[in-house]
This record gives C-alpha cells, sequence and structure tokens, in this order.
C-alpha cells in the first residue's frame, strides 16, 4: 500500500495505490492523519486502490469529519465499482463528493 | 255488543258512579225500608183506629135508634095498662106512638085471644098502626087468617117473659101492604095490675132504614158494612143475593174457611173486636161489635188495598223516584267524574305516547292543586328526570361504543403485532412453523412470535394473567420488550430476566406472565430454552411424544430479582416441537370437563409426521368437538414447527490457522483469493469475500482477544457447490459479533460514530451469519450462495 500525497495551490491530492486492508489501513495512519490538517482541497485519488475494509473508510469517515471541522472540502476520486458498491452499502456516497 | 262488565272496567267514571249509586241505593233502601216500616204499622193503626170510631158511631147511632124503639114501647106500656077498660083505646095508643115516632114503621097491641070478651070483641084484638110514608093507618089487624098470637113477635115476649128483638122478618101482612118490608119487631109482654101477662105490644122499625144507616157507614171508598142477625144471617149487606138468604156461614159450609166461620162465632157470641181475613178473594180487616141486647152484631169490613192503597201509591211512587233519581245521579256522577278525570285521562294519553319514547312529547298546563294536579306535576317531574336520564344513557352508550370500537381497533392492532404470514419460511427447507390463535370472546393475553435471526429460531409463547385490556396492554408491551431485548441477545434466559426486570417496574396491578422463549441454532439443532412457568412443551419425534423438561421458574413480572437460567435440548432432525398455552388443556365443554393433556396427546399421537399446520387444525378442531357450543372461556394458542435440517455435501473444504495478530491480514487474504480461484469466482465476488471474512477476524483479533491476548483464529471455508460456508473459530473470550447493533448509514458524516461498520459490511455481503460458542469456542458462520 502506498499514498502519493501532492500538493497544486490549495489542492492536495493524496494518491491511494494497492489494497486498503485492516493492516494497510494501520501503516498509512501517519500519514492520513496529517491530511486532517488540510484546509482547502483534499482529493482522494482512487484510480489505484483496489480494496477497502472497514479500517479504511474509517479513515475516510475521520477525515471527513476533519474536513467539516476545517471548513476543507473533499473530493473522492476514481473509485472503482467493488469500491463504490462498499460505498454504497454503507451510505459513504451520500457522505463524499465523488468524482470519476 | 261490548261485555258491560269490560265496558264498566274501562272507564272509572263510570265505575265510580256506579259505586256511589250502589251505596246511595242501599242506603236510600234502608232509610226508605224503614219509613215505609213505620208509615205501614201508622196506616194500619190509623185504619184501625178510624174503622173502630166508626163502628162505634154506627153502633151508638143503632143503638140510639133500637133505644128509641125501647122508649117509645115502654112509655106506652103503663097507658095500656092502665086503660085496660077501654079497648079502642089502644089503636088511640098504638097510632101515637107511630105519630110521635115517625121512624117506626108499625106497632102491635095485641092481647090474648078473647081478652076483651067482656067488651064485645071476639078472639082477636090487635090495634095496629103502620107508618106508610107519613101516613098513618090504624087497624085491627087479627082476623082468621092472621092470627097473630101465634106469631113469634108475641109469643117470644109471652114466653120469655121479658121484652125481646125479634129476628128481622118479612112482613106479610098482605091485608095491609103487599110489599114485604123487612122490619125487626120490639116485643115486650103486657101485664096487668096483677103482674098476669095479658098482650104483647111489638114495635117494628124498617130495617130498611136500619141498613141505611149502617151502609152508610164507610170509611174506605170499597168497605162496606154487615150486620148479622141472631142466627147469623145477613141482616144489612151490599149484597142482596146475600141478603136473607145467607148466613155468615153459608160460604164456609161449601169452602172450609175457618177464619170466616171463627168471626162469625165470634160475632155471634156479642164479641167486639177487630180481624185480618180473606173475603170475597181480597185481604180484608173486618172490625166487628155487637148491637146492644139485640142479639145482633155489626162489622164494618175495610178491604187491605183500600186501607194501604194510598200508601202502596206512594210507596210505588217514592220508588219510582228514586230508580229515577239513582239514575241521574248516576249520570251525573259519570259526568261529573268523567269532567274531573278529564286531564287524568289526558295525562295517561300522553304517558302513553311518552312510553313510547317521545319523551319530549308536553304535558298538559294544569294549574290543580289537587291529587291529579300533584300527580301531573310528579309525572312531568318524572318525564324531565327521564329525559336527562336518556340523555346521559345515549351519552354513555356513544362513549360505550367509541370505546367498544376503540376496543376492537386495539385487538386488531394487537392480533397484528402477532406474525401473520403462513408459512413464514416458504424459502427454507429446514423449519415449517405454524402458529394460530383463537381468541376469547374478550381481548385476551395471550402471545405468541418467532422470527430467524443469523440462522436462529427465536420462537416464544405466552399468557397473560387475566383478560381484558389490561391484559392486552401488558401482552403487547411483553411483546415488544422480546423484540427488543432479543435482538441483541441470544440468549433466552438473559431475555427473559431483561424482560422481567422491566416487566416488574410498575407492575401495580399484580400481573403476571408465563412465557416460553426458544432459540434453535439451525445448523446445529441445538435448542436453547428458558421458561417463566410455562406449560412445558411436546416432542414428538419418532412416533412417541415426550414433554421438553422446563425448570419451574416463576412466570414474568413478579420478583425483579428473580434469576433465569437457560437450558438446553438437542433437537434431533425430523423432530416437531409443540407449544400451547392453558386454553388448550383447560378448553372447557358445557358440563365443566376440562380438554386436559390425556387428550391433547390423543390428537397429537394421531397426527405425528403431519405438516405443522395440520396438526394445529387437528388439534382444534379436537377442541371444538369436546367443546361444541359451550363459550370459549379463554385464548387458544398453539405453535408448533417442524425441524428439517438438510444435508450440507461438501465438495470442497479448505483451512487456515493464524495467529491472532494483524499482520496475518495479508495472509489470510491470499488465502481467501486462492479458495475462491477453485470455485471460479469473478474479482468482485473475491474482494466481498475478503472483505467479509477480514472484517470477522479482524473483530476476532480485536474483541475475542483483548489487549494483546495470544490466540489462534482458524478459518474454514466449505462448499456444496451452490452455497458457501466460511466459519471463522477461536478459543478466545466469548464474541458474538450478530450482536453488534446495525450502523446507521443514513446519519450525516458529522453524526456517524467512527466505528461499527464491519459487522455491518459482513452482513451487507453474504447471506446470513450465524454465531453459536461452543465448548469454549466463538463459532461463527458466514453463508453465502454462490450459484
Amino acid at each position: 500500500m502506498e499514498v502519493k500525497i501532492t500538493q497544486e495551490g490549495k489542492v492536495t491530492t493524496a494518491a491511494l495505490i494497492g489494497r486498503l486492508d485492516t493492516l494497510a489501513a494501520q501503516e498509512i495512519a501517519p500519514q492520513m492523519d496529517a491530511l486532517k490538517e488540510v484546509d482547502g482541497t483534499l482529493v482522494l485519488d482512487c484510480k489505484e486502490l483496489s480494496y477497502i475494509s472497514s479500517s479504511g473508510l474509517r479513515i475516510f469517515l475521520t477525515l471527513r469529519k476533519a474536513a467539516i471541522a476545517n471548513g476543507a472540502k473533499i473530493i473522492v476520486r476514481g473509485i472503482c465499482p467493488d469500491i463504490r458498491n462498499v460505498f454504497v452499502m454503507t451510505g459513504f456516497l451520500n457522505l463524499f463528493e465523488i468524482e470519476d | 255488543m261490548k261485555n258491560p262488565i269490560q265496558y264498566i272496567r274501562q272507564s272509572l267514571s263510570r265505575k265510580l258512579s256506579l259505586w256511589i249509586v250502589f251505596f246511595a241505593a242501599v242506603i236510600f233502601n234502608v232509610a226508605l225500608g224503614f219509613m215505609f216500616t213505620q208509615s205501614l204499622r201508622a196506616v194500619r193503626q190509623e185504619a184501625i183506629s178510624r174503622a173502630s170510631k166508626e163502628l162505634d158511631n154506627t153502633v151508638l147511632r143503632v143503638n140510639s135508634i133500637i133505644q128509641l124503639v125501647e122508649t117509645a114501647t115502654d112509655n106506652t106500656d103503663w097507658l095500656i095498662t092502665r086503660h085496660l077498660d077501654a079497648p079502642d083505646s089502644m089503636f088511640v095508643y098504638s097510632r101515637r106512638i107511630l105519630q110521635n115516632n115517625p121512624e117506626l114503621n108499625g106497632c102491635s097491641i095485641a092481647f090474648e085471644p078473647y081478652y076483651f070478651q067482656d067488651k064485645d070483641r071476639g078472639r082477636y084484638f090487635s090495634a095496629y098502626t103502620y107508618n106508610d110514608n107519613g101516613n098513618f093507618y090504624t087497624s085491627q089487624e087479627g082476623n082468621d087468617h092472621y092470627e097473630y098470637f101465634y106469631m113469634d113477635w108475641y109469643q117470644t115476649a109471652k114466653l120469655l117473659d121479658q121484652p125481646v128483638w125479634s129476628e128481622p122478618f118479612v112482613d106479610v101482612n098482605p091485608e095491609i101492604h103487599d110489599s114485604k118490608e123487612i122490619i125487626a119487631s120490639y116485643s115486650k109482654p103486657i101485664k096487668d095490675k096483677d103482674g098476669t101477662y095479658i098482650g104483647t105490644i111489638a114495635t117494628d122499625i124498617s130495617l130498611s132504614w136500619l141498613s141505611e144507616t149502617i151502609s152508610a157507614v164507610k170509611p174506605y171508598p170499597n168497605s162496606y158494612s154487615m150486620m148479622i142477625g141472631q142466627g147469623g144471617t145477613f141482616f144489612v149487606h151490599p149484597d142482596p143475593e146475600k141478603l136473607f138468604y145467607q148466613t155468615i156461614f153459608t160460604e164456609t159450609l161449601e169452602h172450609d174457611d175457618p177464619a170466616m166461620a171463627d168471626l162469625g162465632h165470634a160475632m155471634l157470641r156479642g164479641e167486639e173486636g177487630m180481624r185480618e181475613l180473606r173475603m170475597d178473594g181480597q185481604d180484608c180487616y173486618v172490625f166487628y161489635k155487637p148491637l146492644g141486647d139485640t142479639g145482633w152484631s155489626v162489622a164494618i169490613v175495610c178491604p187491605e188495598s183500600d186501607i194501604f192503597g194510598g200508601y202502596k201509591r206512594l210507596q210505588q211512587m217514592v220508588f219510582f223516584i228514586v230508580v229515577i233519581g239513582l239514575i241521574l245521579m248516576f249520570l251525573v256522577f259519570s259526568r261529573i267524574v268523567s269532567y274531573e278525570l278529564k286531564p287524568l285521562r289526558r295525562l295517561a294519553d300522553q304517558a302513553g305516547t311518552i312510553a313510547k319514547g317521545h319523551f319530549d312529547q308536553k304535558l298538559p298546563d294544569d294549574d290543580r292543586s289537587d291529587e291529579i294536579g300533584q300527580l301531573t306535576h310528579s309525572f312531568g317531574d318524572m318525564q324531565q328526570s327521564l329525559m336527562q336520564y336518556i340523555d346521559r344513557l345515549q351519552s354513555a352508550t356513544a362513549q360505550k361504543a367509541t370505546i367498544e370500537s376503540e376496543l376492537k381497533i386495539a385487538n386488531t392492532i394487537q392480533l397484528n403485532m402477532l406474525p401473520r404470514v403462513f408459512p413464514p419460511f416458504p424459502e427454507r427447507g429446514d423449519i415449517d412453523l405454524y402458529a394460530s390463535m383463537a381468541p376469547a370472546k374478550d381481548v385476551g393475553g395471550d402471545l405468541f412470535d418467532f422470527y430467524l435471526r443469523d440462522e436462529k429460531l427465536f420462537f416464544c409463547i405466552g399468557d397473560v394473567s387475566g383478560k381484558g385490556v389490561p391484559a392486552a396492554m401488558v401482552m403487547a408491551v411483553t411483546l415488544s420488550l422480546l423484540r427488543h431485548s432479543s435482538s441483541h441477545e441470544t440468549d433466552p434466559a438473559k431475555v427473559i430476566q431483561m424482560v422481567n426486570e422491566t416487566l416488574c417496574k410498575g407492575n401495580d396491578y399484580d400481573m403476571f406472565v408465563t412465557l416460553l422463549l426458544g432459540v434453535l441454532d439451525l445448523p446445529t439443532g441445538r435448542l436453547r430454552y428458558c421458561s417463566a412457568g410455562h406449560d412445558a412443551p411436546l416432542i414428538l419425534h419418532d412416533g412417541t411424544i415426550s414433554t421438553l423438561t422446563c425448570q419451574p421458574n416463576l412466570p414474568l413480572a413478579i420478583l425483579p430479582e428473580m434469576r433465569y437460567k437457560v437450558q438446553e435440548y438437542k433437537l434431533e432432525p425430523g423432530s416437531t416441537l409443540f407449544l400451547y398455552t392453558d386454553g388448550l388443556t383447560e378448553a372447557m365443554n358445557a358440563d365443566h370437563e376440562q380438554f386436559g393433556m390425556d387428550r391433547v396427546r390423543e390428537q397429537l399421537s394421531a397426527c405425528m409426521n403431519d405438516a405443522p399446520r395440520q396438526i394445529l387444525e387437528r388439534v382444534q378442531d379436537g377442541v371444538h368437538a369436546f367443546v361444541q357450543d359451550a363459550e370459549q372461556s379463554d385464548d387458544l394458542t398453539m405453535l408448533a414447527f417442524r425441524y428439517t435440517p438438510g444435508e450440507f455435501a461438501t465438495i470442497l473444504s479448505e483451512k487456515i490457522t493464524l495467529s491472532c495478530d494483524l499482520k496475518r491480514v495479508p495472509e489470510l487474504n491470499a488465502f481467501i483469493a486462492s479458495v475462491a480461484q477453485k470455485l471460479g469466482a469473478d474479482a468482485t465476488v473475491t474482494g466481498q469475500l475478503q472483505l467479509a471474512v477480514e472484517e470477522i477476524v479482524v473483530n476476532v483479533m480485536n474483541y475475542a482477544y483483548p489487549e494483546g491476548k495470544k490466540g489462534f483464529v482458524t478459518i474454514k471455508v466449505m462448499s456444496d457447490g451452490h452455497q458457501l460456508r466460511m466459519v471463522v473459530i477461536d478459543s478466545g473470550v466469548p464474541f458474538d459479533p450478530t450482536l453488534r447493533e446495525k450502523a446507521d448509514t443514513t446519519l450525516s458524516a458529522e453524526e456517524r460514530p467512527i466505528g461499527g461498520l464491519g459487522i455491518f459490511l459482513v452482513r451487507e455481503l453474504m447471506d446470513t451469519i450465524n454465531y453459536e460458542r461452543v465448548d469454549n469456542r466463538n463459532i461463527l458462520m458466514m453463508i453465502k450462495t454462490i450459484k
């Protein structure tokens, strides 16, 4: 699991690459915690994300809560059908702005 | 024509008037009767005294005439004696007597034969003068044809030697007078100075004169007088046929008439008196009295009809007046009473109208202060009260109807709380369940429920004490509590305990609930149950009926500290569990005989291998046949299910055991991926299976082995080609992920909790999950149909 974080002006993009299982979620937790401070627009790029467990979803939700507190904006970009399905099941589709 | 008694009964005025008239008639009758009796006596007395007086007067008058005759005769006596030497003077004396007493008819101064021989007189010498209407004719009457000295009037005086009255006789002196005159003679012997009898002086008096005098006595219009002589012959009598020819006894000879004979004898004896007897066909009063020394007797006959005629007429008149008066009285009283009762009649009419339900009928205004007025007022008051009462009754009835309707709705709601769709699990081959409740007339307190969760059948049956709305409400509360409590708890004892604690709070009415709650783990047939004082269910298996052993626990809502313990039973495949309430065993027939356990077993043994629905229907029919027309006293609730788990024919079985470390998760995912590949699953399904298993395993690692405890997790994956079963087994502390609350996916980001998504996702991804703790191991099975 790899996370690539890039900054373009006010837009911070975090590209999630690989499988975000429980173990991976623990590993990327420090990187993701840093993203809580983002006050512009945070783009979670999921084009390369193939799997997500509830631990991963938990990170997404934590960021979302932080963004609301900071007045920031989160965009989830390019989720695959399987993950979209998980988003549907969990109601996350309504919590996030999804981009292809 | 109406029946007269009916006619009188129908009207109070008629009745009242009749009574008044009746009593008036009685009083009149008594008063008039007394008066008439008294007047009858008075009239009689008056009649007697009047007739007596008349009779006395008559006798007095007759006596005076007789006296006259006697005096006239006596006064001449001495002249004759003195002048016996001058026979011719006898003519003078004879004539003088008549002249001096014109009432007299004749006078004979007759001497013994040849008495005046020395005076050239022959054998006969009788100086006779008679009065022919004031003309006096004097002659010597004796001759060869009339030898006077043989005559009675002459002889009696001579023989008796004293003055004597002759019986009346017909004067038949043809020489002088050819008319026969009835006369009576007073004869007196003539004696010379020596006292020798020398002749008889006889003075005649016409009886017609006497008769006239006597006949003139007429105290009553139809009364008459009569006189009889010494032999009883009638000398005075209105009937000429009787006169002279008949005696008073004549008729008694033909017809025996002792009264008449007695009267005759009494009169002849010279008695005086009054008698009542029947004469000539009518009742008469006869007053009689003798006439001086003559031996005659005078009688006045007064017909009773004459005496009492006036009285009788008066009586008839009075009777007539009384009758007319009573009739008038009846009519007038009828009218008066009828008039007085008019308001009452109107009241009666109105009361009739009111009785028909027209309560607003206005009563007649009446300012009378008498009983009728009071009645009208009382009636008006009653009507008012009645109207108010009806109003209240109507509103009460309306309220009651509302309550009843609401009760009905409540009952429906209550019934709708129970599962209603049968068969409930048509897609499942392992469980066939049927339940029925026949509610009694009142809203009852029986309950049953069942549902499947995580491959477990939750079922319960219960009975709330008492009936009616309180029982129904407790039933509803119990049902809700059960559903709520069992949603996160699979231990029946714990569920019952929770429900008991809640029910005990605020149970001020000492109601209680018997309940049996069971949880059947469908994959294993492991039945866990707990009975709170409920009837033990029956197990039908392999041709036998056995009773599920139940601890004698207290019913619910009695003791909050009560600790309920779970009981276990391994339900063999093919078994049927039969649950019921006491409405079944205590169903009563008309003879108050209970259906009883024996009959239940009898019914069940006949349909042991039938489907639950048929079993219940058969038992129900048996109860109906037993109870027949007797009213159902209690709810009759039954629940039965048949457990027929299918065989799982494994064609693939893979296993991996991991130490309790999150670092092993990728290993797990790889294992699932390899199995999925063997099953020919695509990437999506593989991802879903990986996600489900990972979530469970991570949960086990976190919760079954808390605080870094060491342990292992075994994951088994089996398939029969249609269904995939993934079983996660660990030896950690009891951990049942199925009890986790379902995440609410509708909440906003701020509201959503961070955790709780894992088990939720498992449920979403798999068909069903099932947890069992067996032999200190947590066993969680996930099932998903793959083809």
